[in-house]
């Protein structure tokens, strides 16, 4: 067999199929859970986990991922009994469940990896052994012993009848991936009328008989009907593909170096235009190419932007996600933690760049366990508040503008300001004279050690969520703000740009080279006497509508040798969290859109600079890190000396 | 005959040196070179290589020489290391050299003006000397170079 299926593709498309299917389970699974001990269950919902499990089953067998395998194959067994009403769906079995999907996934994961079987397999399949026996054996006492084949399904692979549908199942997988690959092809290589194709395969399933179909309307269309049905099924199926995000960049990076050719060849135009005008000897027809190539060139510049749009349009996948492994994650914890907690999720299809997507998982895993854990109060002590015994978690997404905004709220107890303040002096962030604003306590929770929690759980109260959840925000371009009423809840609100890759800049020269600076920190741009400018012990400032603000020189920060001036200086205000800082400059040179790219890692990280751009012309823009200079102009010398030694 | 390597070769100054021709990836005249503030010295900058950047090191500065005013025959040769693409500055490229893998000798102890840790081997084709040099070593060595002068900042600072 091995000659007939290159292994590595068979195992991504094992990787992925099998998350797919995981997940769903999962889902089934929390919904599965409501029917526990009413005596009903939805018979559909079963048969649907059971399939799951099975198209595991098969496709793990096929790539001889024995464990996988039989974990599934016990699983399968359960909803078997399930769905024969042979075993009563209780609390116990349902936990079992969950227990075996977690164990499914960490086995999928460590066959596709290729890393160490992770422990505690053997002891699950164990307890999962017990507890299924019983039912099974009451099952086998009513119905006299299983049938041979049965029994050879679980021990000995060598089964025909095992031998056949696992036959099936690599057909199947073939199929689906030549399927795949074939669309693509038929895609690249010939775009057939897929209406009039389409319109001929109806004609001749509805009529029953190939022979009554129409004469063919185009010449694809008799070749399309001959597909029986079940490819057709694969096709319809078929209607996304998954790509490496990796393949998407390098179009990207491509479509980057289009648009600098098309600004050269519509610079060429231009001086063609102007070199013909002038010397006015040109022949008509000379004139007449000049303003083609001119016409031309303002074409392409119209596609290349939309090819640009469309490939980040195509980065762009829902939240949700995400945001489908909070419902298992709450329900596990609410569990562990006595709590009765209901998840609401909203704007699952709230579309955000991949990136992003990637990267915000982890900052809202933390403040959903926070949720958990510090919001929502036990049921009795909710009942005695006067509110209902389960506490309700809000995840919400959606668009406002150019960012995305993500919600997470509760209806617990609110932030306690006097337990923050009282362990903000205990842990020396704050003294007991200082006199700060409720809001003020509030953001003291995200102050590095932080954590109100009594003790120490395994799900949060570490002291090590906030902080970081907040620099991951931040890191993101994105801004992050908590809002707590005692009593009522809390409200985590962050707000996001639609994509990391390309970003409004504003564009300043400073000895002889271009900066971006990234627009959503600039505040304004100003240019002030240099007699305005004064000295704080030792640090240059300058009093903007009565706030002092520090300044950094630039071009002295980067060390580019240039001169000051002595009469004027450029001064660009931006701001990070409320703080302020002038970033002084040669000149500014506009606004742009810019594509981020990183600069390379043999560089290593430059304390001031978060990357580069390429511009219109071809050269090149390092783009201005704002945080590191904020905090370079107001951290104490500590911090100012990890960020200059780019740690 | 015994086994041959392909090395593209390249001067600084009055040496001859020599990489493997599949780590080259191309050869460019000399371009605009933007300049990275607060990057190791040996880091000449980055260009812009048809829509990628290209970090670009200045080898004679990485070995320690005097820099060079660049001329008509100085040029980038862009190198590929696994994954990460590097531009090096050279005086001039001379050729493609087939090298007898027997005509390799191992590095001597002592070359003047360079480290031996990047040096694979010397060649030797007639009366010419081909100093061979490891590539990922230059790398590796450039990062932990730019971590000493990082310490040497933050030295400077505090």
């Amino acid at each position: 067999m091995s000659e007939f299926f290159d292994r590595s593709e068979f195992v991504q498309y094992f990787r992925d199929e099998t998350d797919d299917l995981l997940q769903s389970i999962d889902a089934d699974l929390l919904r599965l859970e409501h029917f526990v001990d009413t005596g009903a269950i939805d018979a559909e919902l079963v048969n649907s986990l059971f399939r799951a499990l099975h198209t595991v089953k098969g496709s793990a067998g096929m790539l001889e991922f024995t464990a996988v395998q039989q974990v599934a194959h016990k699983l399968e067994n359960v909803f078997d009994l399930l769905r024969k009403d042979r075993m009563p769906l209780t609390e116990q079995c349902v936990n079992l469940l969950f227990e075996g999907r977690d164990v499914l996934t960490a086995l999928v994961r460590a066959a596709v990896d290729g890393g160490e079987e992770p422990g505690g397999v053997e002891e699950y399949v164990e307890r999962l052994d017990a507890f299924a026996g019983v039912y099974d054996s009451t099952a086998q006492a009513i119905e006299g012993p299983r049938s041979e084949s049965d029994e050879e399904e679980t021990l000995a692979p060598v089964d025909e009848e095992e031998v056949s549908a696992f036959e099936a199942e690599v057909a199947r997988m073939l199929a689906e991936a030549q399927a795949q690959r074939r669309e693509r092809e038929a895609e690249a290589a010939a775009p057939v009328d897929a209406d009039a194709a389409q319109a001929a395969v109806d004609a001749v399933f509805s009529n029953g008989s190939p022979a009554a179909a129409q004469p063919a309307p185009a010449p694809a269309a008799p070749a399309k009907a001959a597909v029986p049905e079940t490819k057709r099924a694969v096709a319809a199926k078929n209607q996304t593909i998954r790509v490496d995000i990796d393949r998407l960049d390098l179009l990207l990076n491509l479509v980057g170096e289009l648009v600098i050719n098309r600004t050269r060849i519509s610079d060429i135009a231009t001086t063609l235009s102007r070199e013909l005008g002038s010397n006015g000897r040109a022949s008509d027809d000379l004139s007449a190419l000049a303003k083609d190539l001119a016409e031309s060139s303002a074409l392409l510049a119209r596609t290349t932007n939309e090819i640009q749009e469309s490939i980040m349009k195509v980065r762009m996948v829902p939240i949700g996600q995400v945001f489908d492994r909070f419902p298992r994650m709450v329900r596990d914890l609410a569990k562990a933690r006595g709590k009765e907690i209901r998840l609401e999720i909203a704007g699952a299809d709230t579309d955000l760049d991949k990136t992003i997507v990637d990267e915000v998982g982890e900052p809202l895993m933390h403040l959903v366990r926070n949720c958990v854990d510090h919001g929502i109060e036990p049921p009795d002590v909710r009942e005695a508040r006067g509110k209902p015994r389960h506490g309700t978690i809000e995840l919400n997404a959606y668009h406002e503008g150019n960012q995305v905004i993500i919600e997470i709220s509760d209806d617990g107890g609110g932030i306690d300001v006097a337990r923050v303040r009282e362990k903000a002096i205990r842990i020396g962030a704050i003294t007991e004279a200082d006199r700060l604003t409720d809001r003020e306590i509030v953001e003291l929770i995200f102050t590095p050690g932080f954590s109100t929690a009594d003790q120490i759980t395994d799900v949060s109260g570490r002291g090590v969520g906030m902080d970081v959840v907040k620099k991951n925000i931040l890191r993101l371009k994105g801004v992050f703000d908590v809002d707590s009423v005692p009593g009522e809840g809390t409200r985590f609100t962050m707000k996001l740009p639609l994509t990391l890759a390309i970003i409004q800049a504003l564009l300043v020269r400073v000895a002889q080279e271009l900066y971006s600076i990234p627009l959503d920190a600039v505040i304004e741009s100003q240019r002030i006497d240099a007699s305005e400018v004064r000295t704080v012990h030792g640090g240059e400032v300058i009093t903007l509508r009565g706030q002092v603000v520090p300044l950094v020189r630039v071009g002295e920060f980067f060390r580019l040798g240039a001169p000051r001036d002595p009469d004027k200086v450029m001064i660009v205000i931006v701001g990070l969290q409320g703080r302020q800082v002038g970033l002084v400059v040669d000149s500014f040179q506009g606004e742009q859109e810019i594509v981020i790219k990183p600069l390379s890692d043999v560089i290593g990280r430059i304390a001031g600079i978060s990357g580069a751009t390429i511009l219109g012309n071809g050269s090149i823009s390092l783009i201005i890190d704002v945080h590191s200079l904020v905090a370079a102009a107001h951290g104490s010398g500590k911090v100012t000396r990890a960020e200059f030694s780019g740690v | 005959m015994s086994d041959t390597v392909q090395v593209v070769s390249f001067k600084l100054g009055s040496e001859e040196y020599g990489v493997d021709i599949a780590q080259v990836q191309e050869i460019n005249r000399m371009v605009a070179v933007t300049h990275v503030p607060r990057a190791p010295q040996f880091m000449e900058g980055v260009i812009n290589l048809r829509g990628q950047l290209i970090p670009i090191i200045d080898l004679r500065t990485r070995f320690g020489m005097p820099r060079a005013e660049h001329t008509k025959n100085t040029r980038i040769v862009v190198t590929e290391i696994g994954t990460k693409r590097v531009g090096m500055v050279v005086d001039s490229v001379s050729e493609v050299l087939r090298l007898p893998v027997d005509h390799i000798e191992p590095a001597p102890e002592m070359i003047t003006g360079v480290d031996t840790e990047y040096i694979r081997g010397v060649g030797k084709i007639e009366d010419r000397l081909i100093i061979l040099l490891d590539l990922a070593k230059i790398i590796s060595g450039a990062e932990k170079r730019e971590l000493e002068s990082a310490g040497a900042d933050a030295a400077a600072v505090a």
